[in-house]
């Protein structure tokens, strides 16, 4: 079968790009859109941080072949600072210092937004479990747990900035 | 193999003609693909059941209807299905359960593959299409010697156990995300304070799932308590088959399943 035209729709968007067969989402991401917040860290599902949304819930993106999710909506850390302003989550990682080399950042920001967004009043093993996918080698953990709760918190309009 | 071709058919009935053309059937794909992306793909083609409408769960009189492509996390999410809630909580992360799917977890390795484990317990049918048509298969037979070429499992239908006869346990290096040093899922039942009925699964201690028959037969007739159910795991000894890995050596995963299965039938 040869390469393909594949469509999704990305942070909103509708993008069209050619997809040879067999190629991840996260490549597609990467290379055909120019999307690179998503990284490649072990390409085997073990470390998280090509985690996207696709339709809202997190998923690693370099276990998906891209063809399995044509027109579905995919949600990448691009799309979360809207118009360039940090968001909630976003702002929360920067004053907590839960963002050391950066790798993981991105698939722990997005893991976070799909938390927030289904649960904006997380408990602390809620958080934990969220992110038990994302692997973390600098923060040892404790400071992404606070900041996503500090952004639950602002979120929530219960602590004003 | 380099991937020449990823079908992803809209029924069931091409997902078995692609695979009985050889092409690798594809559930989640968080065992597939990690061999795709590292140059060792079974196959040149592969076949997705993301869209071939296996996605369904159900649950009507008693009994739950899985698609093969439901994930993990729609397992969880319905209603009818908490009592697997725990277990389901016990396999990888929240995000990888939103891909791997129940037929996927039928042919994983061990020590992956705790729902299989639960769906041994719980003496699951197989819905299984393939070139020749329908067949349902017990999940034991599947687990212990796979499918026809061609064939695709589409569902597994279980009878839900009733309240307080279901019992799950894992033990792993953590508390999360982590896989099986030993997996103990079970449905017991008791009356007049001894074991009439238990169908006992094991996970992580032999190649695939297994049943511990020789603690199922030693618990007949006699009380659930710390000693009978310590004897039971000794006697289950003679059901396993363990494998030294990453997580735990053979030796330790057969020295501690006594415990677990104690701990899994006597919280």
């Amino acid at each position: 079968m040869p390469s393909q035209i594949v469509s999704l729709v990305v942070n909103g968007e509708r993008r069209e790009f050619i997809a040879a067969p067999g190629v991840t989402l996260l490549a597609s991401l990467r290379e055909s859109l120019g999307l690179t917040a998503a990284k490649r860290g072990c390409a085997q599902g073990a470390c998280g941080t090509c985690t996207v949304l696709v339709d809202g819930r997190p998923e690693v993106a370099c276990l998906v072949a891209v063809e399995t999710v044509a027109g579905r909506s995919v949600r990448t850390l691009e799309g979360v600072a809207a118009g360039g302003e940090l968001d909630e989550v976003q702002n929360a990682f920067v004053d907590c210092f839960a963002t050391q080399c950066g790798f993981c950042t991105a698939g722990m920001i997005m893991v976070a937004e799909a938390l927030l967004d289904r649960d904006p009043d997380p408990s602390e093993a809620d958080v934990v479990e969220a992110i038990s996918g994302n692997v973390c080698r600098c923060t040892g953990y404790r400071p992404i747990v606070i900041a996503i709760l500090e952004a639950a918190r602002r979120r929530r309009g219960a602590v004003s900035r | 193999m380099v991937i020449q071709a990823v079908h992803v058919p809209e029924s069931a009935e091409a997902a078995v003609t692609y695979s009985a053309r050889g092409a690798w059937i594809m559930g989640g794909g968080t065992v597939v693909m990690p061999l795709v992306n590292s140059g060792a793909a079974p196959a040149t083609e592969l076949v997705s059941l993301r869209r071939a409408g296996l996605g369904g769960v159900e649950v009507r009189d008693g009994v739950a209807r899985i698609g093969a492509a439901a994930t993990l996390a729609a397992v969880g999410e319905h209603p009818g299905l908490s009592f697997l809630r725990p277990a389901l909580r016990t396999i990888a992360s929240p995000t990888l359960r939103n891909q791997a799917t129940v037929g996927g977890n039928l042919f994983v390795a061990q020590p992956y593959g705790d729902l299989a484990v639960c769906l041994l317990a719980l003496d699951a049918t197989c819905e299984i299409a393939g070139p020749d048509g329908r067949r349902d298969a017990p999940v034991a037979d599947v687990l212990a010697s796979g499918v026809g070429s061609g064939e695709v499992v589409v569902a597994v239908r279980a009878a839900l156990p009733g309240p307080g006869v279901w019992h799950y346990h894992k033990a792993m290096r953590r508390r999360l995300n982590s896989a099986a040093i030993v997996t103990v899922a079970a449905v017991t039942r008791t009356a007049d304070g001894v074991v009439t009925f238990s169908r006992i699964a094991l996970g992580g201690v032999a190649p695939r799932p297994v049943r511990a028959v020789s603690a199922e037969r030693l618990l007949r007739g006699r009380p659930l308590t710390h000693d009978v159910l310590t004897e039971a795991g000794e006697a289950a000894h003679g059901d396993i088959d363990p494998f030294d890995d990453a997580y735990a050596s053979a030796w330790y995963r057969a020295r501690v399943l006594p415990v677990h299965l104690r701990r899994a039938l006597l919280p």
